[in-house]
């Protein structure tokens, strides 16, 4: 295996580019996509060989459950640096496994609570109204997947603005992008270096939904300014005693909202894919190389140590 | 407040003068009886006291800035119906989730994000440039 279980690890740094480009340089639904599984796949190998140096790494631990044979020198010998890089990587899965769990946790905790708060409501065409005058709006799927939106918040749109709104949140709900964002929230809490992919994909759902808005309204610039007027709206002083509400949103890069609004001000975006000699077309080739070379390396290494384990156990 | 009481007065002089928040129970009285949202003429027929239009208007909409109301497009105005206790204890019930989650934009899709200082100046820049040449914007 050698180093091959590495690789999986950095590699997820040949998708920075492409997280950086695409979002301003494709169709936000190609760009959702792209990078959500690029993700997703950098992902599941990196934790994958995580799991890897672990197995060879616990072998050498006193007192462990596996076979002896695990942790001799014929094992040790076929991964390199795994006396210090086996340890590290019990702890490194081990923070894994607390940050996913963590991230599913409270995703389930919140949809469940949301939905509780609204149940009962009459189901309005799939809109819940809720006489607040602080302005929020959100998709909150579910087997009654409902747009709720607070009366506040409807109050500072007029007419066209609130279909535009309305239809955003739809389409968040139509597209499931719910499932995009908990898959790259728990691909980023498992590789640290996924972190500007989901900063990104944060992004590209949200003007994704702003496309699918402005088609539905038919105007791009009723879209525009529903965002940014609602936008405006939300803007609160801080709060004593609540210091993170007046913090821009860590999963969302500051300035999101303006850049939002310039783009469906300007035209609608192509939705070709990137010529293959333009930036954004490298990054995107830069990427899928890393992510085939993170796989192939991800099964070498699986292939290599089950070979080892098998005959260091037959031993 | 003054607006009010006084074309209440005025209308009707025989008309005892309502306190603050008299007028306003009489409005949510009146659609709370009524099975199906109701204009502000519907409520100006059937709330005696001879008060005028506008008057009604007021109240209505400042019940429904409130909350207390809320309203559809109804012609070229709008037809209001009370917010139901329903509806009121499922705002409070979701403020309660949404206050407890510092960062609900890493939790549910919300509409909007919140804005630094930074992101409004270039926001407003944005709708202000966008207001002064709007053919400039125009996209597909």
């Amino acid at each position: 295996m050698r180093l091959a279980v590495y690789l999986p690890l950095i590699l997820p740094l040949t998708a920075l580019p492409v997280a950086r480009l695409a979002s301003d340089h494709l169709h936000p639904r190609t760009a959702t996509r792209l990078l959500t599984a690029v993700a997703v796949v950098l992902a599941a190998c990196s934790t994958l060989c995580l799991a890897l140096l672990m197995v060879v790494g616990t072998a050498q631990v006193p007192g462990n459950p596996l076979p002896d044979g695990w942790a001799d020198p014929e094992v040790r010998d076929e991964v390199p640096l795994v006396r210090v890089s086996g340890s590290i990587a019990i702890a490194g899965l081990l923070v894994v496994l607390v940050a996913a769990a963590v991230v599913l946790r409270r995703a389930a905790r919140v949809r469940r609570d949301a939905l509780k708060a609204i149940d009962g409501l009459p189901d309005d065409g799939g809109v819940a109204v809720l006489p607040d005058a602080e302005p929020y709006a959100f998709a909150l799927p579910g087997r009654r997947p409902r747009v709720v939106v607070s009366t506040g918040m409807l109050a500072c749109l007029d007419a066209r603005e609130r279909r535009a709104l309305i239809a955003h949140e739809r389409a968040h709900l139509a597209r499931r992008h719910d499932r995009v964002l908990l898959l790259v929230r728990l691909a980023a809490a498992s590789q640290p270096l996924l972190r500007p992919l989901r900063t990104a994909i944060s992004y590209t759902v949200e003007r994704w939904a702003d496309e699918e808005a402005a088609e539905a309204v038919g105007d791009r610039r009723t879209t525009a300014h529903a965002v940014g007027k609602a936008a405006l709206a939300t803007r609160r002083p801080a709060r004593p005693g609540l210091p993170a509400f007046a913090a821009p949103a860590s999963g969302s890069t500051p300035g999101q909202v303006p850049r939002r609004v310039a783009a469906l001000l300007g035209p609608t975006p192509d939705t070709a894919w990137p010529a293959p000699r333009s930036r954004t077309g490298l990054a995107a080739i830069v990427a899928a190389a890393g992510t085939t070379v993170s796989v192939v390396s991800a099964l070498n290494a699986t292939v290599a140590l089950f070979v080892i384990l098998k005959a260091a156990t037959a031993l | 407040m003054t607006d009010r009481r006084r074309r209440g007065s005025g209308s009707g002089p025989r008309t005892p003068r309502r306190g603050p928040g008299e007028l306003e129970a009489a409005v949510l009285g009146l659609l709370w009886a009524s099975d199906a949202p109701a204009t502000a003429t519907w409520v100006q027929q059937r709330i005696g006291d001879d008060l005028a239009y506008s008057t009604v208007v007021t109240i209505m909409s400042r019940l429904y800035d409130k909350g207390l109301l809320t309203r559809s497009r109804h012609g070229r105005s709008y037809a209001y119906q009370p917010v139901s206790d329903e509806a009121g204890l499922a705002a409070r019930r979701m403020r309660q989730v949404l206050d407890r989650e510092d960062d609900r934009a890493a939790v549910l899709a919300s509409f909007v994000s919140d804005l630094s200082d930074e992101d409004e100046r270039t926001l407003r820049e944005l709708l202000r440039r966008e207001a002064r040449d709007p053919e400039d914007g125009r996209g597909g």
